[in-house]
């Protein structure tokens, strides 16, 4: 944690001692499933770390590059299929047009006009005329897609994408999304879990339309989905799970609710959740996998901001104050400092993600041995972003370059951890939207 | 959106893709024409089945389908009555084969999942569950974490009313096949905590039940001992074990048969006397209701109770309350007697205290009281007898420990016995270590006076420090709990640190005893229950970053926080209640060497911050001092009414922040030992 020297794998990651005990009996005679698994990605991790030994630390940034320009042709092949080439994710477009979007602007590439011009046309199509948008055009609308959605569109930022949001209509559907209970539906007629409740917050929140009766019942609802175990799993009696435990915690600031989870205890299951191979697992007894590196990463960035804060609010205000503005807890969020350094080793996080989830002809990946694909490369770069500006503290404008695993032009983008959308993209987005109510 | 493993598009011959993707497109407008028109035909329907079969997450299918369904069924009810049940049978089977044929391409379909728990929840027609769990074996089987399958497990098994008892055999077989899976394990814990609780039957006996998991989870951790799944679970074992069920009281102030010298000089000082319950967990609902007091001059309406806790919550460990006015009450020679009793989950804690006057005045002060410095270097020299700890909360805690704890202890010694083995055959497994220290801590916590085990957990902490270094921060925290835990742990180990305070101005209480916790390495505190009544602490010379829990100690006249780590004002949030204090030093501290605070953990709301502008503030102003820069310091010293206050050595002193304190505490005499004009 505190080290700021490359953590270069060390002699419990040489995968020799293990494979050599196998016929000793240290391990016991049988190995679980799990355990076999686990042993191979952990030698597999151990050859790929090992070409950091013993050399310079010239070649040891060569090595740590982020291969920027395949990535980026590897996200432009993704752009122009769209649309016209079969895809398996064809009720997810607006996912798709978010992973690359948002991974485009996060290694700092701009978006020409032509382009930005067919996505917002497509996500129109997509868009519902009740409000809300679909995984493609004449679907229903479902709030992962319209999360999606509503993310690219800031992350476009020109006035012709935040514009083209109906946000009285979103109002209406999200509050028809809305359980008694507390929760959301993901969809009419649909499941709802803690991860629903994530993407109408957010959404509610960053297009300025979070008011009391789309609060109300969410904080309960994902307390009780937090486990003994620490985390959050998707609904209640679920484990905890990396990516639900993003969802209820960033879900939770956002409403100004936090104090309902246990929170030390929250932050002492993910941390636990980094492991040898330096990369996080997202559950108990799993394999490590690099889009982790967000939703665990994310998580304790969130909690980085934590601190007591002298809430002068007496009991009678916040109690007899039936309404209450939400419209600048996004911002707000971004003045306070970090209160803590990052309570995750977030240079060794670096090291998997760039070592063990990047591949060097663009993309990233899971784990070695797996593909490529758009979601692990927005949240693999979404993580690298997280643990580059980890140590961020007031009044610094730039990460310090021992922070920056690997050459210093490694460095993207900074995001607004709440909503994942670079910080540029949010500011612009917040200014439009607090213009006017809807 | 979860780390879902995505199949990359196989390379394919273009010809074939371009087929493919034209005849999802012609299915896929078919289908959204067949929603939008409400056409729900058997040919309708089929096409949104081929659909599904080749990608089950287009949500806008399933939920055609349960329209469809519904309007199917509606019709079958209007006209004919006689093939109802074998109609709806055969539609429902027609959707839980095509569930069945998603879930195949991707266990993982949410969509998928769904539908077959909105169909079966309907309850239209007796499921066929012997089915379900055959499908679900077959799932779990190929995926044995899959969360979705553990879910619909749970779902089914409360649909068909399977007994706990029976799953509870299946998470056995899950486990028996690797026990690696946590999600096994996890949902043994539901089942069992459900069957402790409504006392099932074989379940009455918690204890030999627990004992039994113990044994169990034992054998995987011996398999291996770097297995995260059992670690996990022998947490949550080792939780029902050492935590007791009901919240009870473990201290309070005054503690019960007390008798309070109060010093005159505080008794024309002070308006408020304090009265603190501390809990052994969160409680609510301490209120007029739950606490009635009982004394000739004092009523429980005259007191209104508070939760004391960082956050803005209802609930808390340390409840206040303020006997007002009470210097008119104890003039009398045989003093105030009170008598208080508490409700807490179905059981009455009694306590009586008596204060008077002190005889034992010192003579010739006048003036308020705070003319002098308060000087830190208590003489140790002298012995302190024991019985002089006038304040007895080991009594209490005797008490209200519950009588059957043999088993727990029992079992925990077995357990502490079985780890012991287990790190001497593996000397350097942390989860071992961190295992035995908590099991120690455990039966400490659960055997009154028990001190056997205090320097060997310190020890197995100190260890796990060098063993361990990424998390050497958590080690040090726990360790010093342990410490303190060790030298708060009964009066013969107190007075160790305890010294007599011959200045009677600082402290109301005879006699005047100062507690010195310097240069002991805390970086937390701890069991400030057993500390309620002290007024005279110092805890210099540590590594404390946060000091959260001191707001308890709510008699606190001096505190010595010097040479610490504390990075921040807002890392000084729980002084804010401390109402009696007068002394404090922060001297040699890490304030506003950067922003970085030390509230580890800790998080009230934390993105709100609203605060009225005082006067003090527009004073200030006016001055041309930015609030800005100091507002957390100006919210934390205007709340207080300090005398004295030493803030030399931290980087926010400066010249600009001295005017700053002369006004933001107009009451203060000392500032960094010199007087304040």
């Amino acid at each position: 944690m505190e080290s700021s020297q490359p953590p270069v794998s060390s002699s419990h990651l040489d995968p020799t001692s293990d494979s050599d005990s196998d016929s000793g009996d240290e391990l016991g005679p049988h190995l679980t499933v799990t355990q076999e698994e686990q042993l191979k990605v952990e030698s597999q991790v151990a050859d790929i770390y090992r070409c950091l030994v013993g050399v310079s630390l010239h070649r040891q940034s060569l090595v740590l590059e982020l291969q920027r320009d395949r990535h980026i042709e590897y996200l432009t092949k993704g752009l122009n299929q769209l649309g016209h080439t079969f895809q398996v994710l064809d009720a997810n477009r607006p996912w798709l047009c978010y992973w690359i979007l948002h991974s485009y602007s996060l290694l700092g590439e701009a978006v020409d006009s032509e382009l930005e011009g067919r996505v917002v046309d497509f996500l129109s199509r997509c868009q519902d005329k009740e409000g809300g948008y679909a995984g493609g055009p004449g679907q229903m609308p479902h709030l992962a897609t319209t999360y999606a959605a509503v993310n690219t569109l800031v992350t476009l930022g020109t006035e012709r994408a935040l514009s083209s949001i109906n946000r009285k209509g979103m109002y209406n559907f999200l509050l028809s999304m809305k359980e008694s209970l507390g929760g959301f539906r993901m969809h009419q007629l649909g499941e709802i879990d803690a991860r629903s409740c994530y993407c109408a917050i957010s959404i509610a929140s960053l297009l300025n339309i979070l008011d009391t009766e789309l609060v109300r019942g969410v904080g309960d609802y994902i307390a009780s989905c937090q486990t003994y175990e620490g985390g959050i799993g998707g609904e209640p009696h679920s484990e905890a799970h990396g990516g639900y435990t993003f969802c209820g915690l960033a879900a939770m600031m956002l409403i100004d609710e936090v104090e309902k989870l246990d929170l030390p205890f929250l932050i002492n299951w993910v941390v636990s959740r980094q492991g040898i191979e330096l990369g996080f697992q997202g559950r108990a007894n799993k394999l490590v996998d690099g889009c982790y590196s967000f939703w665990q990463g994310a998580a304790l960035a969130l909690t980085q901001k934590l601190a007591p804060l002298a809430k002068e609010v007496s009991e009678e205000q916040s109690t007899i104050h039936a309404t209450r503005d939400y419209s600048d807890l996004g911002i707000e969020f971004l003045r306070r400092c970090n209160q803590t350094g990052p309570l995750y080793h977030h240079l060794a996080l670096q090291q998997y993600i760039i070592l063990c989830s990047q591949i060097l002809e663009g993309g990233f990946r899971d784990k070695p041995g797996k593909h490529r694909d758009y979601y692990h490369t927005c949240y693999c770069l979404s993580g690298l972003s997280i643990c580059q500006y980890s140590c961020m503290r007031d009044g610094d404008l730039r990460p310090s370059t021992s922070d920056v695993l690997g050459p210093y032009s490694n460095m993207l983008e900074q995001v607004h951890p709440l909503y994942n959308v670079v910080l540029d993209k949010f500011y612009t987005a917040h200014k439009f939207f607090s213009r006017s109510s809807f | 959106m979860h780390g879902r493993p995505r199949k990359a598009t196989k390379q394919e011959d273009p010809a074939a893709a371009a087929a493919k993707s034209a005849r999802l497109r012609e299915l896929q407008s078919q289908l959204l024409h067949f929603h939008h028109n409400r056409i729900y035909t058997k040919e309708a329907v089929s096409v949104s089945s081929k659909l599904l079969e080749i990608n089950p997450e287009i949500y806008t299918g399933w939920n055609y389908r349960k329209l469809a369904f519904q309007h199917n069924l509606k019709e079958v009810s209007d006209t004919d009555t006689d093939t109802d049940t074998e109609t709806i049978k055969s539609a429902i089977e027609d959707e839980l084969r095509m569930v069945e044929v998603a879930l195949r391409r991707n266990p993982k379909s949410y969509g998928a999942w769904y539908h077959r728990k909105w169909i079966l929840g309907q309850k239209l027609v007796p499921a066929n569950f012997d089915h379900e769990f055959r499908l679900l074996d077959m799932l779990l089987k190929a995926d044995a974490r899959n969360f979705h399958g553990w879910n619909y497990r749970r779902f089914i098994a409360r649909l068909k009313d399977v007994s706990e008892e029976e799953e509870l055999k299946y998470t056995m077989d899950m486990i028996n096949t690797n026990f690696s899976n946590y999600s096994a394990w996890h949902n043994r814990s539901m089942l069992l905590s459900k069957l402790l609780r409504k006392k099932a039957k074989g379940f009455h006996e918690e204890e030999s039940i627990l004992s039994d998991e113990f044994e169990l989870v034992r054998q995987a951790l011996f398999t291996d001992p770097s297995d995260q799944s059992g670690w996990f679970y022998h947490l949550w074992l080792l939780d029902q074990t050492s935590t007791p069920h009901k919240p009870h009281l473990v201290s309070s102030w005054p503690s019960d048969k007390l008798n309070i010298e109060i010093s005159a000089q505080f008794k024309e000082k002070c308006e408020r006397f304090p009265i603190i319950f501390c809990f052994n967990q969160q409680v609510d609902g301490v209120n007029l209701a739950t606490v009635t007091i009982n004394s000739k001059l004092v009523s429980s309406e005259h007191i209104t109770w508070k939760p004391l806790s960082a956050n803005n919550s209802r609930k808390s460990k340390i409840w206040v309350g303020f006997l007002e006015n009470f210097n008119k009450y104890c003039d009398n020679s045989e003093g105030l007697s009170v008598e208080i009793s508490v409700h807490c989950c179905e059981s009455i804690v009694h306590l009586k205290f008596v204060m008077k006057l002190s005889h034992m005045d010192h003579q010739g002060e006048n003036g308020d009281g705070f003319e002098e410095l308060f000087l830190w270097d208590c003489p140790k020299s002298q012995e302190i007898n024991p019985y002089l700890v006038s304040y007895d909360p080991w009594r209490l805690r005797v008490e209200s420990v519950e009588e059957d704890t043999k088993w727990h202890l029992d079992t925990l010694s077995a357990e502490i016995a079985l780890f012991k083995e287990m790190s001497e055959c593996d000397e350097d497994s942390k989860f071992v270590k961190l295992t035995l220290a908590r099991l120690l801590g455990a039966h400490n916590s659960i055997k009154s006076g028990g001190s056997a085990y205090f320097e060997e957990i310190l020890k197995l902490y100190d260890d796990l420090i060098k063993l361990d270094a990424p998390h050497y921060r958590y080690y040090r925290d726990e360790r010093s709990l342990v410490l303190l835990d060790q030298m708060t742990s009964s009066k013969d180990s107190l007075v160790e640190y305890c010294s007599r305070c011959e200045n009677s101005s600082f402290s109301c209480i005879n006699p005047q005893l100062c507690i010195n916790f310097s240069g002991l390495n805390l970086t937390r505190i701890g069991f400030v229950e057993r500390l309620l009544w002290v007024q005279i602490l110092d805890l210099s010379h540590n590594n404390l970053t946060s000091i959260l829990g001191l707001e308890a100690l709510q008699l606190l006249v001096c505190l010595n926080l010097s040479h610490n780590q504390i990075m921040s004002f807002t890392a000084l949030e729980p002084i804010k209640s401390l109402q009696s204090l007068k002394v404090l030093d922060l001297s040699f501290n890490e304030i506003g060497s950067h922003p970085v605070d030390t509230t580890r953990y800790l998080c009230s709301s934390p993105l709100s911050h609203t605060c009225n502008v005082t006067e003090t503030m527009e004073e200030l102003a006016r001055e041309n001092i930015k609030i800005g820069d100091f507002w957390e310091a100006i919210l934390l010293f205007e709340s207080l009414q300090l005398a004295q206050l030493d803030m030399q050595g931290n980087p926010v002193t400066n010249e600009r922040f001295r005017v700053l304190v002369g006004k933001v505490i107009p009451c203060l005499k000392w500032l960094d030992g010199k007087p304040v004009r």
